[in-house]
């Protein structure tokens, strides 16, 4: 169980695994990075996905086979609150802006949220969903 | 922290070893939190580790016969000492029927038919618990056609009447409950080739195989259709390349595998050769029971496994005789009689010598034994030098009829030792009463009827319990109590007394001279009173009798030390008082618990069945089931009084009333009669 303690600092590994041009090392996330990198994991996670722990993830991956509305950009927006709110302790006052891409079959997806503890503007970021299959 | 802790099987224990190990030795902080990417590679990390400690701990059980818990895996370690499980049973019954046939006219001289045969199959069906249930055969059975009349038709002429009889009350037709089903493979001279029977509820016993040799196909010479049958074998004794035989084994799902020889033991099937198998397919031990048949079995003009064989209609109804109802099916051997009777028996090798041997052994060739004794001949009183006497207590029942009874000993010659002689004997059933009085406190239940029949039902549970109901079984007293006393808080305490007794089967109108051994030495009660007996009559005296003893004093009236007592036939008279019809009509040995009645004529008996329940009071209150006694904890002719602990609720605080109107005495009473 995640515990909700208010860091100096986060600090986590990076999946791109580009040694360090200098020192060789492995990329390092920092802080608000870590952060923003760990909230992009939850939402893209499939509940099921991880071993023993069915819960994890948002469902909004199932959602983009459904056809393109203002209730699905409602019900995707909530989901992904949804399951920031659960799993990221780190976070508050999160803010989801979905827009529809229909010409690209896709969603314009942009997380705000304000990171506890640490004193860095709000943060946001944003990604692509697309279906994949 | 250091990975030490190499008992974690569980993911979450896992997992969290490694985020503590990280804790102290990484400079990474992210792996708290679910979403981080460093939390993605924990969780493969103990994703692996439990896969691998699964797998570990998975092979290492299944290694090993007390371990296992698959039953394939179960049945192959087995395989390997040498032990075969039992598949499920057919209940068997033994029927006889006549069929008529009508053959030619009468004016013919040639007899159309001389012999008619039961096709293998269905032969007939019966019920049992509101259920039909199908029987059949697995191999051709014949009768000869015996002319016994003729029908006669308005203008004279007519037809010879013929009868067939299948089976005789001294050797009737063995019938199998289940479906008889075949299967049929071609040998393709292939190394990994496997001939297994498709269905998981097969009687491994009623497996037949026909193998028909691909040399003599075109020709038939000497081979019918189906081939030559042959024999199934489990060891390889007498043996050589041309034994034409066949193994079986239980394989996955519970079924069973045929193996045939390698040219060495036993012949080797050759490129298209055609296996015919016949084999029952069976419901066990639901079958048993069934008593009233009717027939529905094929007849035909010749060997069904001959080609051409034609249908006969039989003449008019035909209908079964039952020589013995449907009994020993059973179900497949489960996992833990595999764990102990394997073993067992291969510390016997299938060698009958110890009793150890007797149990397993028996066990294999009558599945339906729940308990056995086997005592030697020279264990028994006087001594008996080369024989064997073996008691068998059968599931759902209490005695082995005496057909099973020839059965098991003609198999057991095959393990015995020669000039042993093993006799089967009925089972002398020992059975422990109680006589309790169960002190409760009444501010504390709502019914005295519902703590009786809580603590009944207790009792009962304990009664099935296995270490009671066994040969060489034992009645524990502490625990008995103890067991009262925690049926419910509101009892206080219990005054619990133990009776033996055992059945003495009469033979009325005859005389006759009767022993009874009890195996626990009697308490004796210097007054007498301590042999008790239901009623009964004898010839010559009218009123009801019952049995009673005389402990053996000497001159100064005080008990002689000889442990020997005299039993005596006594009645009462109008005026309620004692009066000895006869004053010695044998012993009684306190010490070796033993009742010789000399030579006596019972006419009848209070008790259904010519029985004549006979009490004692052990010496010693836990009763030991001795040799060829089988223990048996009767609940349903204890006594089990309810009494108000008035002490408890507080009704009586100096307990003059509980001593006057509520005591009860720890010991037996001096009345005649078993009550």
């Amino acid at each position: 169980m995640a515990g909700t303690r208010v860091s100096r600092g986060f600090k986590d590994i990076s999946f791109s695994f580009t040694p360090h041009p200098i020192t060789k090392d492995l990329p390092v996330l920092t802080n608000e990075r870590a952060i923003v990198r760990s909230v992009r994991n939850l939402v893209e996670t499939i509940p099921t996905e991880r071993f023993f722990n069915p819960l994890i993830g948002s469902s909004v991956r199932a959602s983009l086979f459904e056809n393109m509305s203002p209730t699905l950009v409602a019900v995707i927006e909530d989901q992904i609150i949804q399951t920031v709110t659960n799993f990221e302790p780190r976070v508050d006052n999160i803010h989801v802006n979905v827009d529809g891409r229909p010409e690209r079959n896709a969603l314009n997806v942009t997380v705000f949220f304000d990171v506890v503890g640490l004193s860095v503007p709000t943060q946001s970021f944003n990604f692509l969903l697309e279906s994949t299959r | 922290m250091p990975f030490t802790q190499f008992t974690s099987l569980d993911f979450d224990e896992i997992k969290a070893q490694i985020r503590d190990y990280l804790r102290t030795n990484s400079n990474f902080s992210d792996f708290d939190f679910e979403g981080s990417n460093f939390s993605v590679l924990i969780d493969t990390l103990a994703y692996n580790t439990y896969i691998n400690a699964f797998n570990a701990n998975l092979v290492a059980n299944e290694s090993f016969l007390d371990s296992a818990s698959i039953r394939e895996n179960v049945v192959s370690l087995a395989r390997n000492i040498g032990y075969i499980p039992r598949s499920k049973t057919a209940s068997k019954a033994m029927v006889t029927f006549t069929v008529e046939y009508e053959g030619e006219d009468v004016t013919s001289s040639t007899q159309k038919l001389s012999k008619v045969y039961l096709k293998p199959g269905l032969v007939c069906v019966g019920a049992t618990n509101n259920t039909t249930y199908r029987f059949s055969i697995t191999e051709p059975t014949p009768a000869t056609l015996k002319y016994t009349g003729r029908t006669t038709n308005p203008d004279g002429s007519g037809n010879k009447i013929y009868e067939a009889v299948f089976g005789t009350p001294v050797d009737p037709i063995e019938v199998f409950q289940g479906t008889l089903s075949e299967s049929r493979f071609v040998a393709k001279g292939l190394k990994d080739q496997r001939f297994i029977l498709d269905s998981s509820n097969i009687d491994s016993s009623t497996i037949t195989t026909y193998v028909q040799i691909a040399a003599n196909y075109e020709a038939t010479i000497g081979y019918g259709k189906i081939g030559r049958q042959w024999k199934m074998i489990d060891n390889i004794l007498n043996l050589d390349p041309t034994s034409e035989i066949f193994f079986t084994q239980e394989i996955q799902d519970e079924r069973y595998e045929l193996l045939f020889g390698d040219n060495i033991f036993g012949r080797k099937l050759d490129t298209n050769d055609v296996v015919t198998t016949r084999y029952i397919v069976t419901d066990g031990e639901s079958g048993n029971g069934a008593a009233v048949f009717e027939f529905q079995g094929v007849l035909t003009d010749q060997d069904p496994n001959e080609p051409g064989s034609k249908t006969v209609i039989p003449y008019g109804n035909v209908s079964i005789n039952t020589v013995q109802s449907a009994s020993n099916g059973s179900e497949m051997e489960n996992l833990s009689s595999i764990k102990y009777y394997g073993p067992r028996l291969y510390s016997a090798q299938y060698r009958a010598v110890t009793p150890r041997d007797y149990e397993a052994i028996i066990q294999s060739i009558y599945p339906r034994t729940e308990s056995i004794a086997v005592v030697g001949g020279e264990e028994l009183d006087p001594p008996q030098f080369g024989k064997v006497q073996i008691s068998i207590k059968p599931k759902n029942g209490t005695y082995i009829s005496d057909f099973d009874k020839i059965q098991i000993k003609n198999k057991l010659k095959n393990y015995s030792i020669a000039g042993i002689d093993s006799s089967i004997i009925d089972l002398k059933i020992l059975y422990v009463e109680i006589d309790s009085t169960i002190y409760y406190n009444s501010s504390q239940i709502t019914s005295a009827t519902d703590l009786k029949s809580k603590i009944t039902d207790s009792l009962v549970s304990y009664s099935k319990n296995v270490d009671i109901n066994k040969f060489g079984g034992r009645f524990k007293y502490s625990k008995v109590l103890q067991l009262i006393d925690r049926v419910d808080d509101a009892i206080t305490s219990n005054i619990t007394k133990i009776k033996i007794r055992r059945d003495l089967k009469v033979l009325t109108n005859q005389f006759a001279q009767y022993e009874l051994c009890f195996g626990n030495r009697f308490y004796i009660n210097p007054e007498g009173f301590n042999i008790k007996s239901t009623g009964f009559t004898v010839s010559g005296e009218s009123s009801l009798v019952y049995l009673t003893d005389v402990p053996n004093k000497d001159a100064a009236g005080a008990l002689d030390g000889s442990g020997k007592g005299t039993l005596s036939i006594i009645t009462k008279n109008e005026k309620n008082e004692n009066r000895v019809v006869v004053k010695s009509v044998g012993t009684v040995d306190y010490v070796k618990g033993e009742i010789l009645i000399n030579t006596i004529n019972i006419t009848s008996t209070i008790t259904p069945n010519s029985i004549i329940e006979i009490q004692a009071y052990p010496d010693s209150n836990d009763v030991i089931g001795l040799k060829d006694l089988y223990l048996s904890f009767d609940v349903t002719n204890s006594k089990i009084n309810t009494i108000k602990d008035v002490i408890a609720s507080g009704e009586d605080v100096s307990g003059v009333v509980f001593s006057r109107d509520y005591y009860t005495s720890s010991y037996s009473n001096g009345e005649l009669e078993r009550k």
